[in-house]
């Protein structure tokens, strides 16, 4: 064996734990949805499992709850990756500026995304909350009117918006600050020279430097928005009357409280659809706006 | 370079080794390979993670001492994904050997196959007494006239009221005590006279009655106004007269403002903050009540609005999972047995027992509260009686939902969710033709 093929080796019998997971956990499962797809799996019968084709596509498409669980994935994607790209850019910025004390501010807006969604679902609970909430309260001492936050659909979806931003924003705000820094200072200092105001560096150095970033961040938080379940599951139920109920929530309740499973993957081969559909349309635009 | 390679690989199996040796000694220890049991070990799944389970898990350790040769451990699961785990496990042949349903989930664990006939409990030496238990409550645990499940206790809907607010607002009987209102003129003049509007001494509106489920109050108001699932024949008929009047008097208390708004969120946090003078819930939600002492309250039958009595309900069942061994299957039935004899001390936690005798006895008398929500048994009204439960509740749930928050008038709502559970019902008719009629 010559010594770059014990390399090899060496290289995947490192890598075999990993890819057996993999194999079992990711690739295998991958397979079993797409197989449950096109068959009728109902878990409280599963002795009666039969090919259907595209039946349970159809049936989607056919669906009342199918077409609001995507109403709300949308709505809630609407609302939330144009909120996390401006909140987080501006985040990242005021981190970058600041001169004293950056580690410990930035420490603070991570912490909350280290949280478990549960957890973090349970406290945003009661600041929502109508009659005792933390939010309510503040409102009321400056004069502004109680909102019913988590039992208006008028309010509902924009208050799962809201925990989400605070739950996952110091995470998008940190990958962009990391991409601040790494802009060399002597392209600044240059552009100062020639006399580039503040706001002229911004648009014509800083943010065409991270267009990529934002690019990345842009696609990762559409996918993330389009997964949306634990948030809305805690907070709501995906209540008031299914408006905030997304299609990862359908997909779960489809298939683990109805045991409807080869609808359930059906459902959720729609959503990677989509999901898909999406990024390739993201990918498209930006790349023409480079 | 090359000793480093060697020495890599030799790490590496000698490490994957280790890692499955280790694994396989623990999967011996946990699964008790290494050590040898005369007793039978059952394992018992459940929902009662409230004060219910505290109660429950007393029983079980009275039952263990009194039966030496058999060891019941109970595992406690969150209801919300109990059903999930529970079918899980029992289609993969494992799962616990006894365990507990809803009455109206019942159907759905039978078709998932893993639920055994218990005709046992009824029969030999400690046999249950069928007479003892409500016809309507044993017929929805029979299949094809045999028992899936022995009823472990009835948990109806009833009237929760704050003593202090009924007795301020003059609500009291002969002897000065707070009277629980009964019929709908009584309910509606103690709703008007326990509202107190906000003014210089009421920071705070005080609100006589508030919805809380929604779907459940409005059931309570079918079985009194003759409202029912499906008709004769197994068809739905959400969107009967009855039923819509049923709707229509929980969707106007809220259209007329006599209720909390919709959006409002209070009911039963509001009933606890003292905020609301009535509300109806399940006789299960008295077990947080109990920890509150300053808390004056009373319980009663559903007042009776439309043509009599009437509540929803549903039933805990004691279930025992196919292919357990006699020996196993007899110690289930002796527990069955036990827990049921020994219900007085489950209804302390919240709940009802089905047994009429326990029922009768002046222990359970002297429980307020379960033995005025016990007097609705022959009026109450179980969820229907279907496989497809989940989806049936969900869509007749929405229909009350848009009909209480002003979405749709009760009879378009009650039409659209009826059109819908029909086509629910007709695909699983294709779906699963060996499981109708059951």
């Amino acid at each position: 064996m010559t010594f770059r093929q014990r390399s090899n080796w060496v290289g995947y019998a490192f890598l075999a734990p990993y890819l057996l997971s993999f194999l079992i956990f990711v690739f295998l499962p991958v397979c079993m949805s797409l197989w449950l797809s096109v068959v009728q799996l109902d878990l409280s019968n599963a002795t009666h499992t039969k090919m259907v084709g595209f039946q349970n596509f159809q049936d989607a498409f056919k669906d009342d709850l199918f077409w609001k669980a995507t109403s709300a994935t949308l709505r809630y994607a609407a609302l939330m990756v144009p909120a996390v790209l401006l909140i987080g850019t501006l985040l990242a910025f005021g981190l970058f500026g600041m001169n004293k004390g950056r580690d410990t501010v930035r420490a603070f807006i991570y912490v909350p995304g280290m949280l478990n969604v549960a957890a973090a679902g349970i406290l945003w609970q009661w600041f929502f909350n109508t009659e005792f909430g933390l939010i309510n309260f503040v409102a009321h001492k400056i004069g502004l009117p109680a909102l019913p936050w988590l039992s208006d659909k008028a309010y509902a979806m924009p208050a799962v918006v809201i925990m989400s931003i605070w739950w996952t924003i110091g995470a998008t705000a940190i990958v962009i600050l990391t991409s601040l820094q790494q802009i060399p200072t002597s392209f600044l200092e240059a552009a100062s020279l020639d006399g580039a105001s503040g706001r002229q560096m911004v648009s014509r150095i800083i943010l065409p430097i991270l267009r990529p970033v934002l690019f990345f961040v842009f696609i990762t938080t559409t996918i993330g928005a389009f997964q949306m379940f634990g948030q809305a599951m805690i907070l709501t139920g995906g209540g008031p009357e299914f408006s905030t109920r997304g299609l990862v929530q359908f997909m779960f309740e489809t298939a683990f409280n109805g045991f409807r499973f080869g609808y359930g993957a059906a459902v959720s081969w729609l959503l990677f659809g989509m999901i898909a559909v999406f990024a390739v349309i993201q990918a498209a635009f930006l790349r023409r706006q480079a | 370079m090359r000793r480093l390679e060697s020495f890599s690989i030799h790490g590496l199996l000698a490490g994957l080794a280790l890692i499955v040796i280790a694994s396989g000694v623990t999967r011996s220890v946990l699964t008790g390979g290494l050590t040898v049991s005369k007793k039978v070990n059952i394992t018992f799944w459940n929902g009662f993670t409230g004060p219910d389970g505290v109660v429950m898990l007393d029983t079980i350790k009275r039952f263990n001492e009194a039966n030496p040769d058999v060891d019941v451990s109970m595992q406690r699961i969150p209801w919300g994904t109990y059903y999930n785990k529970l079918t899980v496990a029992g289609s993969d042949g494992g799962g616990p050997a006894l365990f507990i349903v809803h009455a109206d989930a019942l159907p759905r664990m039978r078709r998932a196959g893993f639920v055994a006939t218990i005709e046992e409990a009824f029969q030999g030496p400690g046999a249950l007494n069928r007479a003892d238990f409500d016809p309507y409550v044993l017929d929805r645990v029979k299949f094809n006239g045999v028992f899936n499940g022995v009823p472990l206790d009835i948990h109806p809907q009833g009237l929760y009221c704050n003593a202090e607010m009924l007795k301020q607002a003059g609500m009291v009987d002969a002897n000065g005590n707070a009277h629980v209102p009964q019929t709908k003129e009584e309910f509606l003049h103690a709703m008007k006279a326990t509202t107190i509007e906000v003014s210089a001494n009421q920071p705070e509106k005080q609100w006589g009655y508030a919805l809380t489920a929604w779907g459940s109050n409005m059931r309570c108001m079918m079985a009194q106004f003759d409202g029912r699932y499906v008709d004769q024949n197994g068809s739905p008929v959400l969107d009967c007269p009855e039923n819509i009047k049923a709707l229509e008097f929980v969707a106007n208390l809220a259209k007329n403002g006599t209720v909390p708004p919709p959006s409002n969120g209070l009911g039963w946090f509001g009933y606890r903050q003292k905020k609301v003078a009535m509300v109806w819930d399940g006789v299960f939600m008295l077990g947080d009540l109990t920890r509150m002492n300053s808390f004056h309250y009373l319980g009663g039958m559903i007042p009776t609005i439309g043509n009599h009595p009437g509540t929803m309900a549903n039933s805990h069942v004691m279930c025992l999972r196919k292919g357990l061994t006699d020996k196993e299957k007899a110690a289930c039935v002796r527990f069955i047995q036990y827990v049921s004899n020994h219900s007085l001390e489950w209804a302390a936690a919240g709940q009802v027992p089905a047994r009429r005798s326990l029922r009768a006895t002046p222990e359970f008398r002297a429980m307020q509260v379960q033995n005025a929500f016990a007097k609705q048994i022959p009026y109450m009204q179980y969820p229907p009686k279907t496989p497809v439960i989940f989806e049936f509740q969900l869509i007749l749930d929405l229909a009350v939902e848009k009909a209480v928050r002003g979405q749709a008038e009760p009879k378009k709502a009650l039409r659209e969710a009826n059109k819908a559970v029909i086509d629910i019902l007709n695909r699983d008719k294709v779906e699963h033709p060996e499981d109708q009629g059951s």
